[in-house]
C-alpha cells in the first residue's frame, strides 16, 4: 500500500470511529500510530512518537494561555459581569424596536471582549436575557436565538480561544489574529442588529409573542451614577487585558493571567465567590483545559502522520489536476467544517481539519490570517447547527424550562445562523474585512 | 472549545439516573476514584500558582523593573505537569470530548450492545495509554542520566525529570482509570442483559 492510500484509509477509519462514538482524541492517536506503523514498517517508531507528543505537543509558554483564559470566562461569568453589561445595553436601548434583542448582542460583543469562550457566553445570557425578553412580551423561541447566535462572538472578538489553537497549528501570530478577528465580530454583531430591527419590523410575530412589543415600565429606571457602577468593570478589564496585549505589556499568555487575577478581585469584592464555588469553577476550568490539551497532543501525532504520508501533497496536486480554483477549494472546505460541527465540537474540528487543509491553503497562495478567520466563522455555525449544536444545548441546560424544546432553541436560532452564513461569505469574498486593521 | 468546548453530555444533567448510562462519575473499585481526584486537585492547585506567578512576573517587571526568571520556561513545563495531573479525573467525569450521535441511539435500541461498545473504547483507551508508557519509560532515565534542565546556564535553569515522572503517574493513573471504566461497562451489561432475559422469561 502507498503511503497516501494508507493516510486516505486512515481518514475514513478516523471519520468512521468518531461517528460511533470513540473519545475523539484516541481516535486521532490510534489511526496515527497505525498509519504511522505501516508507512515505517515499524511499531517501535510509531510508539515513540506517541510518547515524544505526550510530553513535546504542549510544552510551551503559550499553552498556559488555555487554562488562563478559561478561567477568566468562568469567572467574569460568576462575577455577574455579564449580567451588568446587559442591564445597562438594556436602559439604553429601550426605546428601539426589538430593543432587548439588540442589547442581547451588544452585551455580548463587550462580554465577549472579556473573555474567549462561547459557551461561558451562552450560560450567562440564558441566565439573565432570556428571562428579561420573555417578561417583556418577546417570543421564547426568538429569545433563545439571540442568546445562541450572539454566543458565538465570544470565539470571534478578541481573546479567543479558537484563534490561539488556530495560531498554534498554523504557525501564524496570535496577536495579529485577534487583530483580524476585531472588524468581522463587530460586523457580525451589527447584522444581527440590522437583522433583529428587520425581523421586529416586516416579521414582528417572529420577534414579539402577541405580534406587538409591551410598553416597557420607565419606572424602574437606574439613575446615571449606577449605570456608569455597572459598566465599570468591563471597562476595567478590557482595558488591562486587551490593552495591555496591544500596548506590548504583556503577551497572550500573561493577559490570560492578568485577566483571570481581575476577575478574581471583582468577583470577591462582589462577594460573588465563597471557597467552595472557587473550587467548582478551578475544577472545571482544569477539566476543560485537559480535553482541549489532550486533543492537541494526540492531533500533533496525527499531523506529522499526515507529514508522512505526503497526503496533503499529494491532494494538492489532485485538485490542480482536476482543475478546481482557490473559491472552489474554500467552498469545498467551509461545508466540510461545517458538517463536521453537526458531529463534534469546535476545537475537535480544527485539530481534525486543519493538519490536512493548511498545506492545502498555503499551496493555493492563501493569506493564512484571513483563512483563520474564515475557518473559525466557519466552525463558529456548526455550534448552532443541529444536531450537535454545542451553544443550544448549554442553553438548554442552563434554561431548565420543558416548555422550550431543543427544536425549539435551533428554530429561533436559524435566522441567526443564515445571517452568520451571509457574513462568512462576505468575509470570503473580501478577504480585506479580516485584513483592514493589519498592516 | 470552545472548545473549548465542554462534551454535551457533561452540559445535559441527566434526569433521574435511576440507570447509570454510563460509567462516569461513579465511586471506582478499591476507592480509585480518590486518587483520581486528588491528583486533579494538585493540578487545580497548579493552575492558581501557574496566575500568581505570571502576575508576580508581570507587575515585577512593569511596575518595579524587577521581573521573575525563568517564569516561561516554568509555564512551558507547568501545563504539561496540570494536563497530565488532570487527565484522569477528566476521563472520569466523562469529560474527554467524543461524540454520541450513535450511542445515543443505541441506548435506546440497544442498550447492551451500546454498553459494549462503551467497553471496547475504553480498552482501546487503555491500549494507548499503555502504548505511551511504554515508549515514554526511558525518556524520564534519560532525563535523570543527561541531567536534562530547561532555561539557561548562569541565568535560571530547572531540571525536567520531574514533570516527566508527572507525566507518568498521570499516564498511570488513566491507564486504570480506562480498564476499570471498561469494567464497569461489562457489569453494566451483563446487568442488562440480566434484566432483559429475566423479563422474556415472565
Amino acid at each position: 500500500m502507498s503511503p497516501s492510500l494508507i493516510a486516505c484509509a486512515s481518514l475514513v477509519l478516523m471519520l468512521a470511529l468518531i461517528w460511533a462514538g470513540m473519545h475523539v482524541a484516541v481516535v486521532l492517536a490510534v489511526v496515527s500510530f497505525l498509519g504511522v506503523w505501516l508507512i515505517k514498517g515499524d511499531p517501535g517508531i510509531a510508539a515513540s512518537l506517541l510518547a515524544q507528543a505526550s510530553s513535546d505537543a504542549i510544552a510551551s509558554h503559550i499553552f498556559g494561555v488555555v487554562p488562563l483564559f478559561v478561567l477568566t470566562g468562568f469567572l467574569v461569568a460568576m462575577a455577574d459581569i455579564g449580567k451588568d453589561a446587559f442591564e445597562v445595553a438594556n436602559q439604553l436601548l429601550r426605546r428601539l424596536r426589538g430593543g432587548l434583542g439588540i442589547a442581547t448582542v451588544a452585551s455580548n460583543a463587550v462580554f465577549a471582549a472579556i473573555t474567549g469562550v462561547s459557551i461561558a457566553s451562552a450560560a450567562v445570557f440564558t441566565r439573565v436575557a432570556v428571562p428579561e425578553m420573555r417578561r417583556y412580551g418577546y417570543n421564547p423561541k426568538f429569545a433563545v436565538g439571540v442568546v445562541a447566535g450572539s454566543s458565538v462572538l465570544g470565539m470571534l472578538i478578541p481573546p479567543s480561544l479558537l484563534m490561539i489553537l488556530y495560531g498554534f497549528l498554523s504557525n501564524q501570530s496570535v496577536g495579529d489574529l485577534f487583530t483580524a478577528g476585531i472588524v468581522p465580530g463587530l460586523l457580525l454583531a451589527l447584522a444581527y442588529c440590522v437583522g433583529i430591527v428587520v425581523m421586529a419590523f416586516v416579521w414582528p410575530r417572529s420577534v414579539y409573542a402577541n405580534g406587538v412589543p409591551l410598553p416597557m415600565d420607565d419606572a424602574a429606571l437606574m439613575p446615571l451614577g449606577t449605570l456608569v457602577r455597572k459598566i465599570i468593570p468591563s471597562v476595567l478589564m478590557i482595558v488591562m487585558v486587551l490593552g495591555g496585549l496591544y500596548a506590548g505589556y504583556f503577551t497572550a499568555t500573561e493577559a490570560g493571567a492578568v485577566g483571570a487575577a481581575l476577575a478574581l478581585v471583582i468577583a470577591l469584592l462582589r462577594r460573588k465567590l465563597n471557597l467552595r464555588t472557587l473550587w467548582s469553577v478551578l475544577t472545571e476550568t482544569g477539566h476543560v483545559t485537559v480535553s482541549v490539551s489532550f486533543l492537541i497532543i494526540c492531533a500533533t501525532i496525527y499531523t506529522r502522520m499526515l507529514a508522512m504520508s505526503g497526503m496533503p501533497q499529494f491532494l494538492v496536486e489532485s485538485m490542480a489536476q482536476a482543475g478546481l480554483g482557490a473559491t472552489a477549494f474554500l467552498m469545498i472546505y467551509v461545508l466540510i467544517v461545517i458538517a463536521l460541527g453537526m458531529v463534534v465540537d469546535s476545537s475537535s474540528i480544527l485539530l481534525i481539519v486543519l493538519p490536512l487543509m493548511l498545506p492545502l491553503a498555503e499551496g493555493f497562495g492563501m493569506n493564512l490570517i484571513w483563512f483563520g478567520v474564515v475557518t473559525v466563522v466557519a466552525v463558529e455555525i456548526g455550534l448552532l447547527t443541529p444536531p450537535f449544536g454545542l451553544s443550544v444545548y448549554v442553553i438548554k441546560s442552563t434554561l431548565q424550562d420543558e416548555s422550550v424544546s431543543l427544536g425549539d432553541i435551533f428554530r429561533g436560532t436559524a435566522p441567526f445562523t443564515l445571517m452568520m452564513m451571509a457574513v462568512l461569505l462576505l468575509l470570503i469574498f473580501f478577504p480585506s474585512i479580516s485584513l483592514v486593521l493589519l498592516k | 472549545m470552545e472548545s473549548t468546548d465542554t462534551n454535551p453530555s457533561g452540559a445535559i444533567a441527566p434526569a433521574a439516573p435511576a440507570a447509570p448510562r454510563d460509567a462516569y462519575n461513579q465511586p471506582l473499585p478499591g476507592g480509585f476514584h480518590r486518587v483520581v481526584q486528588a491528583l486533579n486537585a494538585l493540578g487545580t492547585l497548579w493552575i492558581v500558582a501557574l496566575m500568581v506567578l505570571i502576575n508576580t512576573d508581570v507587575l515585577g517587571r512593569n511596575l518595579f523593573n524587577a521581573p521573575v526568571r525563568g517564569v516561561t520556561e516554568l509555564v512551558s513545563l507547568s501545563i504539561v505537569g496540570i494536563v497530565f495531573l488532570q487527565l484522569a479525573d477528566t476521563l472520569h467525569s466523562g469529560r474527554i470530548t467524543r461524540a454520541d450521535v450513535l450511542l445515543q441511539g443505541l441506548q435506546r435500541t440497544r442498550p447492551v450492545l451500546a454498553a459494549l461498545l462503551h467497553a471496547v473504547f475504553h480498552l482501546v483507551g487503555a491500549l494507548l495509554m499503555a502504548t505511551i508508557l511504554w515508549a515514554a519509560w526511558p525518556t524520564l532515565w534519560e532525563s535523570i542520566q543527561m541531567r536534562e534542565y530547561v532555561g539557561a546556564i548562569g541565568d535560571f535553569t530547572a531540571p525536567v525529570w520531574p514533570v516527566r515522572v508527572v507525566m507518568l503517574v498521570g499516564l498511570a493513573a488513566t491507564l486504570l482509570t480506562f480498564v476499570l471504566l471498561a469494567l464497569a461497562d461489562l457489569r453494566r451489561a451483563a446487568a442488562l442483559r440480566a434484566n432483559r432475559l429475566a423479563r422474556s422469561a415472565t
